[in-house]
């Protein structure tokens, strides 16, 4: 009697999550944590037009993202940097373009640097506010892991072959990024510009303002491609997905979210 | 004749079970006083009363009470730990420290801070040779006192009480893991010590109690039977519970 | 008849497990020294345990400051939790009356069941700004590090400890007592030296639980690839560096993640050896 029981409840368990999955018609999408929360406004939209269609967005790193897509685990692999030459083999396309900033806390007398100043910062070669026109104190530096799509496009953006110092702290989501450079007044992060908020202060860069228009105009040129990438040409549930993201409706989100499209229209 | 310890209407309860019924005894000075009894009469009970060891455990209480020198041991300005310094224990099993036989010894002579490392020595050796056992230990004090036999370890643990000087040795049953020797010369050292210390005997059996005890406390069930000389209780005893028990009828 | 086959069968079934158990033990490590093994080569064993500079970009795969982060946060966590441990097991088994003591022991057994990547996110919010506020430095550090790793290896001491203190013959008290020994002097003298062999069991299970802890650790860190100048600078374990890495690392650098493991293995194995050299000494004494 008691086996039965414990045979019933066993089944019944992955019956369950047989059910969540939506019948099987789930896409899978994971990847960058710089895009993911785009793409969980764009999947919550989705499920709210098509009730009956499941999108399940989930994190990693792009190059976790870029990987099972390849190997299928997911649908839909979400990259913020660039595709390596093996990588571009693969079914790609651009969602949007994303300002990258460098944050500081907001109570840190420096409101800008240039180029050079952030790339010595994260060499190493200058490990104090002062070198920079802050006050004397160590600079805490921090980075994204290494095989975050973040770093990738900062690295390729702005340390011109350099690497990063092994001292810098590294963090593995752009929401620890933010949390502790808003609660650290020594320290200094890089972060995508839709996820930058009042908890943290965004710094001028060779005197231009990191704010949504100057990256659409191009003066802030410290901005890299969001990418959808699959391991072959998406066919019906998952390319119905990809066209939402890419649709007028798709893109309007996107944009209102922080994000640069290709539809110009500002606030 | 000058009485050590006064027990007067004493009676003690666990968990308010009564266990030793009104007790009336004058243990005197310098005598060998052997209190005899079949298991669970509360004999453990009654010494582990006498140097307090009692307030060890829980649930416990008493009424009337027991006076050393002619003062209450339970009074609120007298701390058990200098009582015990007066009123030595040895156990049914031997209690060394994990440490040298030396060390043992020496270990309660420490621990007030007040006497040379010369006086020490000296107060070891004392020690050693009224336990018995100088002659087998004097030339390895310092190897660990684990690695000793039962019948040594339980000499040292007597040497360990005789160095602090005490007044009145208790002694529970100690000789339960001890071959003949061992307990001949036990016995032969409580008799050299009756000079300096009172000794209360809970006796291994009957027979140790008519070896060495100048007289018997008969203990039944919590009650004090009977107590008298040693010759007498044995041979010629007031009571027939105490016939009983010192021939054998009961055990 | 019947009842011997069914002894034989049971027999068998029981061995079948047993072997099971013991040959996913197999598994793992032979999975773990093939992956591993070729990246020790071709970098060569000295350079990787000894190499200052872990840089899988760049192909540089030098472990030493991983080692030494470990060594410190678990050292760091054993200075701390261990005497704490101690001290608390032995109010509890000596000092404590009985309503607190009922009220410790379930306490403790509830710290002990607490997720690790909540203790992790409650170091994160309590302790690291306390360090970075009070002592400097970014807060995410060896000391935060230890800090809660301490805490996580509290349990295991003080229940183990405490079961060997209680599990001592009462003789052994009270004849330390009888001999005019307060209190204290006695638990000093007689009752810790005699469940020493217990203690000694629980600080190394708890060290033991310090070195393999992943994600506790992962979030107070720092992660900083770097050989750490004082407790206060940020720090990678082996294992954290495992933890971060494996998601998205191929080729070379999975391997040199698999060769981290063969350290950590090494060394679990050599703290386990050791335990049973010293708990063998203790018996055979």
């Amino acid at each position: 009697m008691r086996l039965t029981v414990l045979i019933l409840l066993i089944l019944s368990v992955f019956t369950l999550t047989a059910c969540s999955s939506g019948a099987g018609n789930t896409v899978i999408v994971a990847g960058s944590t710089s895009v993911q929360p785009y793409a969980e406004v764009l999947a919550e939209n989705y499920s709210i037009i098509f009730p009956d269609r499941a999108v399940d967005i989930q994190g990693g790193g792009s190059s976790t993202g870029i990987r099972a897509a390849q190997s299928g685990t997911a649908d839909i692999g979400m990259s913020s940097r660039e595709l390596t030459e093996e990588e571009q083999e693969m079914w790609n396309i651009v969602i949007a373009k994303d300002g990258l900033v460098l944050i500081v806390h907001p109570q840190n007398p420096v409101n800008g640097l240039t180029l050079e100043q952030v790339r010595r910062i994260y060499t190493g070669d200058v490990t104090n506010w002062l070198e920079v026109g802050g006050a004397d104190r160590r600079i805490h530096v921090i980075t994204r892991e290494e095989g975050s799509g973040t770093r990738g496009a900062f690295e390729d953006m702005l340390m011109e072959n350099n690497l990063i110092t092994s001292r810098a702290i590294v963090q593995n989501t752009n929401g620890s990024v933010r949390q502790l450079v808003s609660n650290d007044i020594d320290s200094i992060g890089f972060l995508s510009l839709g996820l930058a908020d009042q908890s943290v202060k965004a710094l001028e860069l060779d005197g231009v303002a990191p704010t949504w228009n100057n990256v659409m105009l191009g003066d802030y040129t410290l901005f890299r491609q969001f990418y959808f990438v699959s391991a072959e040409k998406p066919s019906d549930y998952v390319k119905l997905f990809i066209d939402f993201a890419l649709s007028e409706e798709g893109q309007r989100l996107l944009m209102l979210e922080g994000l640069i499209t290709d539809m110009k229209e500002a606030e | 004749m000058h009485s050590k310890f006064e027990i007067i209407n004493f009676s003690f309860y666990y968990n308010e079970k009564r266990v030793l019924n009104s007790l009336n005894l004058n243990i005197r000075a310098n005598e060998i006083l052997s209190v005899l009894g079949p298991a669970n009469s509360g004999i453990t009970t009654l010494l582990r009363a006498l140097n307090r060891l009692s307030d060890l455990d829980r649930g416990v209480r008493f009424e009337g009470d027991i006076l050393l020198d002619g003062k209450s041991i339970f009074a609120p300005d007298v701390s058990a730990t200098a009582l015990r310094r007066r009123v030595g224990m040895v156990f049914e099993v031997p209690t060394p420290l994990p440490i040298s036989i030396y060390e043992n010894i020496a270990y309660g002579l420490k621990v007030n801070g007040k006497m040379s490392k010369n006086q020490i020595s000296e107060r070891v050796e004392y020690a050693l040779r009224k336990a018995a056992l100088w002659d087998e230990v004097k030339d390895r004090q310092h190897i660990p006192a684990m690695s000793l036999s039962g019948g040594q370890q339980q000499r040292m643990c007597i040497a360990r009480v005789i160095a602090l000087n005490p007044e009145v040795i208790l002694i529970d049953r100690s000789c339960s893991g001890l071959d003949p020797i061992s307990t001949a010369k036990f016995e032969e050292s409580l008799v050299e010590l009756k000079e300096q210390v009172t000794v209360v005997l809970a006796p291994h059996n009957v027979q140790q109690a008519s070896r060495i005890s100048d007289r018997i406390a008969f203990i039944l069930m919590g009650d004090l039977v009977e107590e008298g000389p040693c010759e007498k209780i044995l041979t010629t005893p007031d009571d027939k519970r105490t016939y009983d028990y010192v021939t054998g009828r009961f055990g | 008849m019947k009842k011997t086959f069914k002894d034989k069968l049971s027999e068998r079934i029981f061995l079948a497990l047993a072997l099971s158990s013991i040959s996913a033990l197999a598994l793992i490590t032979v999975f773990i020294i093939i992956q591993g093994a070729p990246i020790i080569g071709s970098v060569g064993i000295f350079n990787f345990i000894f190499g200052m500079t872990w840089a899988p970009s760049q192909g540089e795969f030098g472990i030493f400051p991983m080692i030494v982060g470990t060594l410190a946060v678990t050292l760091g966590a054993m200075v701390l939790g261990v005497p704490i441990g101690i001290c608390s097991a032995v109010f509890l088994a000596e000092f404590a009356p009985v309503p607190v003591r009922n009220m410790f022991r379930p306490a403790i057994q509830l710290l002990a069941g607490i997720p690790s990547v909540v203790y992790g996110f409650w170091g994160l919010i309590f302790i690291v700004p306390l360090i970075r506020d009070y002592l400097g430095g970014p807060g995410l550090s060896i000391l935060a590090g230890s800090i809660v790793l301490a805490i996580m290896i509290l349990p295991t001491v003080i229940s183990i400890t405490e079961v060997s203190i209680i599990a001592l013959p009462r003789t052994y008290k009270e004849g330390a007592l009888a001999l005019g020994m307060s209190h204290w002097q006695a638990i000093y003298s007689v009752q810790l030296p005699a469940a020493k062999s217990g203690i000694v069991a629980a600080v190394i299970l708890g060290t033991g639980r310090a070195i393999g802890e992943t994600m506790a650790v992962i979030m107070v860190l720092g992660n900083a690839p770097a050989l750490p100048r004082s407790i206060l600078d940020p720090v990678r374990t082996l294992t954290t560096n495992i933890g971060i890495e494996m998601g998205y690392a191929t080729g070379d650098h999975r391997q040199a993640l698999f060769a981290t493991g063969i350290v950590l293995f090494i060394l679990i194995m050599t703290l386990n050896i050791t335990a049973q050299y010293i708990t063998r000494k203790k018996k055979q004494k």
